[in-house]
């Protein structure tokens, strides 16, 4: 009796043992990427396959635009603001009204067109195969696709 | 002859048992007391069952054929549920820091004031 116990005990102890052993192997690139000190370039790098030196150069690109990103989000910001507060204040459309929803949509096409030029300069960092990829994910995933730039829509 | 000898005892215990008749009325569901008792009595009988899994476990567990397919059997469920747990969660948190690099990248991307 005692060694059948055992046995059933050892078995619920193996699958214990089993389930933990392969959840840790099955997580721990994603473990890796979370740990890392810019976990989303280290995500791109490893979804796209780009070497060392391709990755150093995409660093170096994505640092490069984060600044002028920041400086648009800033003014994309400011310009909701200064179009909520118009809005709220009347009733009709007015030339303010008017003027403030053509620098919001000036302000939208400058920040397509540098997240557009951005995205090509990494794409032709990457290799030719995994460019055309990452093209493709980025216009699916960000404003451009809502405009349809990309896809002749 | 003594009335107290065996015999004796037994001929006056059983014709003064053949005399005697109950004419006091039953207690108040004794029938339903008589089936609780009944079923009581029967409970054994399910932990028999257990007796039975108990004895399983300590003869035929210990044949190596049996224990080794047990083991095979746990190991692969095991794995399977952690390969299946780990690929899901590791899809999850792919799928989180695509978003995020996008986020980073697109003004539009997170809900602005």
């Amino acid at each position: 009796m005692k060694k059948g116990v055992f046995i059933l005990l050892l078995g619920l102890a193996a699958a214990a043992a089993a389930y933990a052993c392969v959840y840790f192997v099955c997580t721990s690139s994603a473990r890796n990427l979370q740990r890392s000190s810019q976990p989303e370039l280290a995500w791109l790098k490893q979804e796209f396959h780009l070497s060392d030196s391709e990755f150093k150069r995409i660093s170096e690109l994505h640092a490069a635009y984060l600044p002028q990103c920041a400086e648009m989000c800033l003014e994309v910001d400011a310009q909701n603001q200064r179009l909520r507060a118009l809005l709220a204040a009347t009733n009709q459309m007015t030339a303010e009204i008017e003027s403030a929803i053509t620098e919001s949509a000036r302000l939208r096409g400058q920040c397509q067109r540098n997240m557009l030029e951005h995205f090509y300069e990494v794409s032709r960092t990457m290799p030719p195969e995994q460019g055309r990829r990452y093209l493709e994910w980025v216009q699916d995933r960000t404003c451009l696709a809502n405009e349809g730039m990309m896809s002749g829509q | 002859m003594s009335t107290n000898e065996p015999g004796n005892h037994d001929e006056a215990l059983g014709s003064l048992l053949k005399e005697w008749s109950a004419n006091a009325p039953l207690p108040l569901h004794f029938q339903e007391a008589v089936w609780r008792r009944i079923e009581v009595a029967q409970a054994p009988a399910a932990a028999s069952v257990w007796t039975a899994i108990a004895h399983w476990i300590g003869t035929a567990m210990p044949r190596p054929a049996l224990a080794a397919s047990y083991l095979a059997i746990l190991l692969t469920i095991g794995a399977t549920a952690g390969w299946t747990r780990g690929r899901h969660e590791a899809a999850q948190v792919n799928g989180e820091l695509g978003e995020r690099y996008i986020r980073v990248l697109d003004p539009y991307a997170t809900p602005r004031q």
